[in-house]
């Protein structure tokens, strides 16, 4: 019996998804749970197991398309069902040994702490991030038929993702394709699969526009992707991303089509749609810039543009204030250090972000407006403590949640931080895994940082950012001692958190952290 | 009982032919409504390809007088006007009208290969898709979808100057002229003037051109005006511009004419013909058009974008229409593209209003003329910040191989964000060259597009390549 593989429901907000990479093509068999391919949508790039055992029959939505949630995507055919095509014999051993080789390769990474850089391994998983063209505001124009030409290999595919118009500028980045290649997915690279992915990305968008439009994108750092094209095919004309841009629809020079001369219905006719296909994601203000012949350019990825939006929406939302806190971790330090072999011992690890959230929980506890969301005049507080941990990824930035972490002791905090960040790096991460949260901390002290200013994730109401926690000249009862010192800021927003609940919300975490009691652990 | 068509094309000029043709591909049954005696229109019988085919003479005779250049003894039979040859006007006309002639059957072999019933006749629009036909007795007519008025234009005098066919001419007798005048006037320095001052001067006339503006040409780019000044000058054309005829009087030998000039003199020319190139009007002559309720303005028909008049099941294509506002360009290459849109839309399929900035124009006087987009000038008045970059023919290895050294190419371009603007030129092969040019705006290039088009050498066509480099600073061979 043939099981339809569907794009999954990512979240409750999320109403389509990308289909970043397959990792089988048809003919290929696969194992119930192994990964099948890859998405990146709104929250969360994610891998996605084959909800059945069998062999692929049928793919239905190429690499960088971008399909509702419950599209069907492919089948999966019985496993007796031998139906694959000649062409998927060939490479059919070298790909599944190369999708084995990937977990595989997941394995042995170590478990990083969260709040540390992405370990090499990490970096070696990522596959090449380029699903330009499949942004979710292009999805109401369909997609040009032959974005992929799965017949023909495709060139290259370094030169090809600089997507500077002519000029042919050396591309100062590693091209994907070979980092693809390093990470040992060679059959992707044999049989071209990366390199047509690469490739036809800029194929879409040379596809989709013309010299000029990439020009006026390029200058203003405009996604040609989300413009609704009224060309020939979908094609962005020039009037097209004029309207798109907006402001200077009206300050450019006179569109082209026919408006001083003749035809002076024609404007009308084909700047109507272009206007009323701006889509949800607000133009971001417009600053000129002009990239240089040495200037390497590339699209932002799908997490790129929304972390973009993200942060500028919060921005714009959240009167945001910080207030720094010192924290003098000395105590933390000694019992740390007393119970570590203990603690890993159970399979955790003792870090003082355990402490710290651990501290925060307790704070929110005591002034719940922090554990809260604006919701137009009124103020929701909300009773589970979710709390975000911000996790560096190679690619971007992705907020798992510890779901009611106010349930949860040291050892259980400390296991929940790091099996989220070990799966956000190796994209395993749950749609539901990366919702909900209600309030959130960031660790710019992991590379170094005295303290961030950490803008608030939204509907939130604060987020708690750390500093490196470094040995410092203090001084103690008037005598100067060395402690290991971290600044603590919360940024919150004084919407609804004024200065002193803020602070004493702050005072709560300090003196949690400086008082520690060693029996509490 | 009426006849029924899905289609009913009144006119078989370039508008109405083509898209009689484009809606029997598409499966629509399809009937032309044709008063001339012959298929094709004022382009094929009239126009374009009547005036080019003398201009092919006046090539080949351009040619001829430079024979000693060439290295080619003509022998003393071959006549004695200038460079010792002369021209044979019956022979001219012979072979002009086997090009039209033949043009015009294979039209007629189109229309039986599609099935288009040819119906002789004038038309007239009866209203709900009706149209009778007046030759001799009257057929009536029904479209099922759609009407195309494609009824063209004529030539169209000035008010005070009589034409009366024998001395004071239009295009239409100037074609057809056995003889080489000794002098002729041209009022007019649109396409129809200055192709007709060039013919002439040629074939041996002494040509005087009066424009009323005050430069030639006045729709192409001001350079290219000055550079055909220039040139004509040297070919012995006299160009009186920002010029009046205030009155002709025609007589059994030639024309009083009196001009004038731009200075206040006034100056009387007696000349052997006056040919009248000041425009051409729409005919609507019989088409009751105001009867059945279509929208007029200066005697053409309003349409939309779409080519659809305000009466439902009307549509109107080519030189006849008028969007309102400023003129629409009355060429051949228009009005097919309008009567390919109006066939695809009547068929049910996309259509997209045309961009009339990205029109190649085409002159063919000597220098040829070739123009897309926008001018120097009109770019400036439209707001761009506007950079342009030149290349003269006269440095090019292959225009010297021709010995066609007189032109340019003119690249009009947008500084800010590169876009090709406008193209053009005056030169040798500039009516075919812009066809590149028309391409780039199509497309939507920019200038750096241009530059790293390879264009291949030795051709005239390294001209618009050396002007994008110029249009960035300077050309590579300049």
């Amino acid at each position: 019996m043939a099981t339809d593989v569907v794009m999954p429901q990512m979240g409750e907000s999320i109403a389509e998804g990308t289909i970043v990479r397959w990792m089988k093509k048809v003919g290929d068999a696969i194992d119930r749970d192994e990964p099948l391919f890859e998405i990146s949508t709104d929250k969360v790039d994610a891998e996605i197991p084959s909800p059945a055992a069998g062999v692929i029959s049928e793919i239905r939505v190429k690499e960088g398309e971008t399909v509702p949630v419950n599209s069907i995507v492919a089948v999966i055919g019985p496993a007796s069902a031998t139906a694959s095509p000649p062409a998927a014999t060939a490479d059919k051993d070298a790909a599944a040994s190369a999708a084995k080789a990937a977990p595989a390769a997941s394995a042995d990474m170590k478990a990083p702490e969260s709040t540390e850089p992405p370990v090499e391994s990490a970096k070696a998983q990522e596959p090449p991030k380029a699903s330009p063209q499949a942004d979710g505001a292009s999805a109401a124009a369909p997609p040009p038929p032959h974005y992929h030409d799965r017949d023909e290999p495709a060139p290259a595919a370094p030169a090809s993702q600089n997507a500077a118009p002519a000029e042919p500028s050396p591309v100062a980045a590693p091209p994907p394709a070979q980092h693809a290649a390093s990470a040992g997915q060679a059959p992707a690279t044999s049989d071209g699969t990366a390199a047509r992915h690469t490739g036809s990305a800029e194929d879409a968008i040379r596809e989709r526009s013309s010299p000029l439009v990439r020009k006026i994108a390029k200058e203003h750092n405009v996604d040609i992707a989300q413009i609704h094209g009224t060309g020939i095919a979908g094609r962005v004309t020039k009037d097209d991303i004029l309207g798109f841009i907006g402001g200077s629809a009206s300050a450019a020079p006179e569109s082209s089509a026919a408006s001083a001369k003749p035809a002076t219905a024609a404007p009308a006719a084909s700047a109507g749609p272009a206007g009323g296909s701006v889509s949800g994601a607000p133009p971001v203000a417009q600053v000129t810039f002009k990239p240089g012949a040495n200037d390497h350019v590339e699209k932002m990825s799908v997490m790129r543009k929304r972390i973009a939006e993200h942060m500028v929406l919060s921005k714009k939302t959240s009167a945001h204030v910080h207030s720094v806190f010192e924290v003098n971790f000395g105590r933390i330090a000694k019992i740390r250090e007393a119970k570590k072999t203990e603690f890993e011992r159970s399979g955790a690890k003792l870090t003082y972000m355990s402490f710290i959230i651990k501290a925060a929980i307790d704070a929110l506890r005591a002034v719940p407006i922090v554990n809260a969301s604006v919701d137009g005049e009124n103020i929701v507080y909300h009773r589970d403590i979710n709390v975000g941990i911000a996790v560096a990824l190679d690619w971007g930035l992705i907020v798992p949640v510890i779901k009611k972490a106010d349930e949860k002791n040291l050892v259980g905090l400390s296991r929940a931080v790091a099996d989220l960040a070990n799966r956000a790096r190796a994209k395993q991460l749950k749609p539901d895994e990366v919702a909900g949260g209600t309030f959130t901390i960031t660790n710019p002290g992991v590379f170094g940082a005295l303290f961030g200013m950490p803008i608030i994730s939204q509907p939130q109401v604060a987020i708690l950012g750390i500093g490196n926690v470094e040995k410092r000249p203090v001084v103690v009862d008037d005598a100067i001692a060395i402690r290991p010192m971290a600044y603590l800021t919360l940024g919150y927003d004084h919407r609804v958190l004024d200065g002193a609940v803020a602070d004493e919300f702050m005072s709560i975490v300090k003196k949690s952290l400086e008082n520690w009691d060693p029996n509490a652990v | 009982m009426p006849q029924d068509y899905d289609v009913i094309v009144i006119g078989a000029g370039t508008g109405g032919y083509v898209a009689a043709i484009r809606a029997a591909q598409l499966g629509l049954k399809t009937a032309v409504v044709e008063k001339q005696k012959a298929l094709g229109g004022t382009c094929l019988l009239w126009g374009c390809i009547p005036t080019k085919a003398l201009l092919e003479h006046a090539h080949a005779l351009k040619i001829a007088q430079h024979a000693k250049d060439w290295g080619i003894s003509l022998g003393a039979a071959a006549g004695s006007g200038p460079g010792g040859v002369t021209i044979d006007m019956t022979q001219v006309q012979t072979r002009k009208d086997r090009v039209v002639t033949g043009l015009s059957k294979g039209v007629e072999f189109l229309f039986k290969k599609n099935k288009i019933d040819w119906i002789k006749g004038t038309a007239r629009l009866t209203g709900n898709g009706g149209v009778d036909v007046f030759e001799g007795e009257r057929q009536t007519l029904r479209a099922r979808k759609e009407i195309i008025v494609a009824t063209g234009s004529t030539p169209r005098g000035v008010p005070g100057i009589e034409i009366d066919r024998q001395r004071i001419i239009t295009s239409d007798e100037a074609i057809g002229l056995r003889e080489v005048p000794k002098t002729m006037v041209i009022m007019g320095s649109g396409a129809v003037g200055v192709e007709f001052a060039s013919i002439f001067n040629r074939f041996g006339s002494d040509v005087t051109i009066v424009e009323l503006l005050p430069r030639l040409v006045p729709v192409e780019d001001e350079a290219v005006s000055a550079e055909l000044a220039k040139s004509f000058r040297k070919q012995g054309i006299t160009s009186h511009t920002g010029a009046k005829v205030t009155s002709a009087k025609a007589g059994a030998d030639g024309v009083d004419v009196d001009v004038q000039l731009a200075d206040g003199t006034t100056k009387r020319i007696q000349t052997d013909y006056l040919l009248v190139a000041t425009g051409r009007g729409p005919v609507t002559t019989g088409l009751n058009a105001e009867g059945v309720g279509l929208q007029i303005e200066k005697g053409y028909i309003k349409v939309d974008n779409l080519f659809r008049t305000n009466v439902p099941g009307i549509s109107a294509v080519g030189d006849v229409i008028t969007f309102g506002g400023p003129g629409h360009p009355q060429l051949a290459h228009v009005s097919s593209a309008e009567g390919i849109i109006t066939a695809e839309r009547i068929a049910g399929q996309e259509s997209r209003p045309i961009n009339y900035d990205h029109v190649p124009g085409c002159t063919y006087c000597d220098p040829e003329i070739g123009s897309v987009g926008l001018t120097e000038a009109e770019a400036k008045t439209r707001g761009f910040d506007v950079r342009v970059g030149t290349f003269p023919f006269g440095i090019l290895g292959r225009a010297k191989m021709a010995q066609e050294t007189d032109g340019f190419v003119k690249i009009v371009a947008d500084k800010k964000y590169d876009e090709l603007l406008g193209v053009h030129m005056i030169g040798p092969r500039s009516t075919e060259l812009v066809a590149e040019a028309t391409v780039a705006l199509r497309l939507e290039s920019t200038v750096e597009e241009l530059i790293r088009t390879i264009h291949a050498h030795p051709t005239f066509a390294e001209a618009i390549g050396e002007a994008a480099h110029a249009t960035h600073g300077a050309a590579i061979h300049s």
